[in-house]
């Protein structure tokens, strides 16, 4: 109980710190206390530019960071699988591919993005559940099958950038994923259909919880197995899908946060799908934050570094199985 | 009734029977004889390709899969451990037939627990993690769960298989007791013929998807039909204490 509390209070006040670090850190430099008098003040033009640069980019980051982490919590759940990230697995670039497609071809759709994206993610999750099921939902089975879904997602996307040539010259910011230039309109993209998917999620605690028992064993106590799986997983490519549109592609996150936070919170998602959601703002935060400082003014995508991080501990994972 | 797992061969091609309330059930058979098949289409986990099963001169089709689960409770034969749940959580997750969206009965929830905590002698163990307890106790747990159903029905998959001798007496005591003392009605499938022969009221021998005999068990379990069954040579004893016992000799 005062682990999790603890936990809970470490997770605040290392958001906080990061937030306000990443807030007074860049080509603009600005102190804390600067910081705090400059923020209520109107006019300061330090403020003004990091108002309209770097706000947009925490709070892109924080959701998007949150949303990946939540979504592989969901994603462990319904596949029982504790190495489900939407990421490894070709939800995302199922979504990335999607909306490479709109930016191509059907620009005028282009307000309906999030919504295609989401439907690209779950036909990608759909093939995925579907080619596993045979071997009952084995981990390694389905990351197997996820990674071919991925590989083939991630071709046609690179395909299509190729052809296109200089047709889409954003295009390329799909496949990776990059944070810089992000605008208020982004913000409101991320917030509206991330807090609509984190709250659906935190609503859908009870049942997570109830997953982990055997399909058998959950049906003879009068739960609907089936319906709970399609509205978790529903839930979890709506996360995937919206951090996709606005921050790109980002591996791992779904994967690693989870895991650290079960050792810190233990396993009912009730107080896991909250402490998630901070810990993975955080670490998306913070990655994005070390990749643009460390090597100023040359930016490492928070994607790499997550890739760095998360390559070995999936392979540290896979071991311990 | 005709059930088929894979859509090519029937199993329980033409089976028929009738389960008595308030009584001791027993299925019994060699394996593949369809006994676990017949009991997972009496709790509904099977639905069977053409005929029926009815409880209380309804089908079973038309129950909503809650309102089964406040008649019919079943603990399956090997259960997976959840990880980081204490057994009071598990035996809660029981008393979700009896919760809707916008309501709970709290008091009622409560005292459903405390009550297949106490029969199943766990009290005491409520706030301990499933993955400390020996394997009769976490028998005993999902049996708990199944109990917080407050089902009038009972059904229990090989519960003795996995279990030492000292848990499976306690385990089958158990079973005897709810049925005496709380008037529940119990559908097992045991592989011990003796302890079909002590525990039940009703026997159904199974042999290759049908069933051969079916009855009070000094009627069903007899020196014929265990050679029929079975394909073993066996005599039967009776005890003064003991009752009727088995002794199988040869094959």
């Amino acid at each position: 109980m005062t682990k999790r509390i603890v936990s809970y209070v470490a997770v605040v006040v290392l958001l906080i710190m990061t937030i306000v670090y990443s807030a007074t850190t860049g080509s603009i430099q600005m102190g804390f206390f600067e910081f705090f008098s400059a923020f209520f003040e109107k006019g300061n033009s330090s403020m003004e530019a990091i108002r309209d640069l770097r706000f947009p980019r925490i709070i892109v980051a924080l959701f998007a960071g949150a949303a990946l982490s939540v979504s592989g919590v969901l994603l462990q759940s319904v596949m029982r699988n504790p190495l489900a990230d939407a990421g490894i697995i070709g939800i995302s670039s199922g979504a990335a591919f999607v909306q490479l497609l709109i930016i191509s071809f059907f620009p005028a759709l282009f307000f309906m993005t999030p919504i295609l994206a989401f439907m690209g993610g779950a036909f990608a999750c759909f093939l995925v559940f579907s080619l596993s099921w045979k071997s009952g939902l084995s981990p390694l089975k389905l990351i197997l099958v996820g990674i071919a879904i991925n590989a083939m997602f991630t071709g046609l996307a690179e395909a299509f950038i190729s052809l296109g040539g200089s047709l889409n010259v954003s295009a390329s910011s799909v496949v990776g994923s990059n944070l810089t230039m992000r605008t208020w309109k982004d913000v409101s993209t991320i917030t509206t259909y991330g807090s609509i998917g984190l709250i659906a999620s935190f609503a859908l605690y009870s049942w997570c919880n109830l997953l982990v028992l055997q399909d058998k064993t959950a049906k003879s106590i009068g739960f609907n197995v089936a319906r709970a799986r399609l509205i978790i997983a529903g839930v979890a490519v709506l996360l995937a899908a919206i951090s996709v549109v606005v921050a790109g592609v980002i591996s791992f996150v779904g994967l690693l946060v989870p895991h650290i936070a079960r050792r810190l919170v233990g396993y009912d998602h009730k107080v896991l799908i909250p402490f998630t959601a901070l810990l993975g703002a955080f670490i998306i935060l913070l990655a994005d934050t070390i990749g643009r400082s460390i090597l100023a003014p040359l930016e490492i995508p928070a994607s790499t570094i997550m890739a760095i991080i998360g390559g070995p501990f999936l392979i540290f994972l896979l071991r311990k199985e | 009734m005709i059930v088929s797992h894979d859509h090519i061969k029937n199993h329980l091609d033409g089976v028929t029977t009738t389960i008595q309330k308030g009584k001791i059930t027993t299925i019994i058979g060699p394996n593949g004889c369809g006994k676990s098949t017949l009991l997972s289409v009496l709790s509904r986990n099977h639905l069977p390709k053409s005929g029926q099963v009815s409880l209380e001169n309804r089908d079973l089709v038309l129950y909503k899969s809650k309102e089964f689960a406040k008649k019919l409770a079943i603990v399956y034969q090997q259960n997976e451990i959840p990880k980081d749940l204490t057994i009071e959580k598990l035996v809660s997750f029981g008393r979700l037939p009896h919760k809707t969206m916008l309501q709970r009965n709290q008091v009622e929830d409560e005292k459903a627990i405390d009550w297949a905590l106490s029969v199943t002698n766990l009290l005491e163990k409520r706030h301990q993690d499933l993955e400390a307890l020996s394997g009769g106790e976490r028998q005993r747990v999902w049996i708990a769960m199944a109990l917080a159903q407050r089902s009038e029905i009972l059904c229990l998959d090989e519960p003795t298989t996995y279990l030492d001798i000292y848990y499976q007496i306690e385990l089958l005591e158990l079973i005897k007791a709810l049925n005496e003392e709380y008037g529940l009605t119990i559908v097992m499938v045991l592989h011990d013929i003796n302890q079909a022969i002590r525990y039940s009221d009703q026997v159904i021998m199974m042999m290759d998807g049908q069933i051969v005999a079916e009855g009070p068990p000094r009627e069903v379990i007899t020196k014929a039909l265990i050679k029929k069954v079975y394909g073993v040579n066996a005599i039967f004893r009776e005890d003064d204490e003991l009752g009727l016992y088995m002794m199988s000799i040869g094959i």
